[in-house]
């Protein structure tokens, strides 16, 4: 065993490319999760449109949003109801 | 039959592309392939000072691309190398001189050409990147041991496979020793964190220094562990793709060696 090793395991220091990994796996998780700017206004025009086909919804209350935490991510979304929709499927309009 | 395109590409700037596009070509010409090495960073080239055919150079890619010159009038012959030729990128051009679909077109021609095309593609994922891209059939990706280069690989890997196109890795510039103490990521790190096959690993060398200071492939030079590396490299991107991959090791001297034939670590 080299000297410099022996003393990096004396003094009970990691190894840097450790270090490396971990930082690395960090970033390219978060680099996934990272969303376009125009793509949370594209999804809540689709979302209105598919659950319109269902149900009577206030447009205006919707509510998108991306929860973050260590481990995970989730997308949360969030909209009043005013009526369904009585043959299923087909709009009322 | 058609001949092949292949990119080699980074994301991150400055990892060895050209080198390693200039020394894959020299390799594959000197395998008796015939191979045009493209050069696709338009407005600041630079693969032909590291070919060493910069005095040579009268049209380039735009100039095919408008018209103005036919491919063969562009295409620069190696005097040192059979078959192997440069396509000189332009100097005074912007990127954007080249869209996708000329390199289509472009590509098209010359897989009638030559044997092997590689294209040396820019860094970043700009213009130059998906000029690159939307004209080959496989991609080698470079990277460093390191978490900027690595973190860079992996978008491009991501944009690659959204083409359809399954990249391979090149590890480049590995200090053994380094790896040894814990002080560089191995190449086992970066492929598991990258998930992608390897095609080789590359050994950093002085040598490669000296070759681009007088425009000699490093193939050419006999001493030169990154060269070795890179014929490798390049039988493997041609015909024999299970080739072993060496993995560059620190040289131990005659007495450490037979320490570890023993069996005693050292």
């Amino acid at each position: 065993m080299k000297f410099n090793m022996l003393l990096k395991k004396l003094m009970n220091k990691g190894d840097s490319k450790d270090i490396a990994k971990k930082r690395l796996k960090f970033a390219l998780l978060t680099d996934k999760l990272e969303i376009r700017t125009d793509t949370m206004g594209n999804l809540q025009k689709d979302l209105v449109e598919v659950i319109s086909r269902y149900f009577e919804i206030d447009k205006e209350s919707i509510k998108i949003d991306i929860q973050r935490s260590e481990e995970s991510s989730a997308l949360i979304f969030n909209t009043p109801i005013i009526a369904a929709h009585r043959q299923r499927g087909i709009p009322a309009a | 039959m058609d001949g092949k395109v292949i990119v080699v590409t980074s994301g991150k700037g400055g990892v060895g592309k050209t080198t390693i596009s200039a020394s894959l070509g020299a390799a594959l010409a000197m395998q008796g392939k015939r191979v045009a090495v493209v050069d696709m960073d338009i407005g600041l080239r630079n693969l032909d000072v590291v070919m060493g055919l910069e005095n040579r150079i009268v049209f380039n890619i735009v100039d095919i691309i408008k018209g103005r010159c036919k491919i063969k009038q562009a295409a620069i012959k190696d005097r040192r190398i059979d078959n192997l030729f440069l396509i000189p990128a332009s100097q005074s051009d912007d990127k954007n001189a080249i869209k996708p679909e000329n390199m289509i077109w472009l590509t098209n021609r010359l897989r009638k050409e030559f044997d092997v095309t590689l294209l040396d593609c820019p860094a970043g994922i700009e213009q130059g990147f998906k000029n690159s891209i939307a004209a080959a059939d496989e991609a080698v990706v470079v990277c460093t041991p390191e978490v900027s280069a690595v973190r860079d690989a992996d978008r491009i890997i991501g944009l690659l496979y959204a083409q359809s196109i399954t990249p391979k890795l090149i590890v480049n510039r590995i200090v053994p020793k380094m790896v040894e103490n814990g002080d560089m990521l191995s190449h086992e790190d970066v492929v598991e964190v990258l998930s992608i096959d390897l095609i080789g690993l590359i050994e950093m060398d002085d040598r490669v220094v000296v070759s681009t200071n007088t425009g000699t492939p490093l193939v050419l030079q006999e001493e030169s562990k990154a060269g070795m590396a890179l014929q490798r490299i390049a039988l493997r991107l041609d015909g024999h793709p299970d080739l072993p991959i060496e993995n560059p090791m620190i040289q131990k001297s005659f007495w450490k060696k037979l320490g570890s034939k023993l069996g005693r670590k050292n």
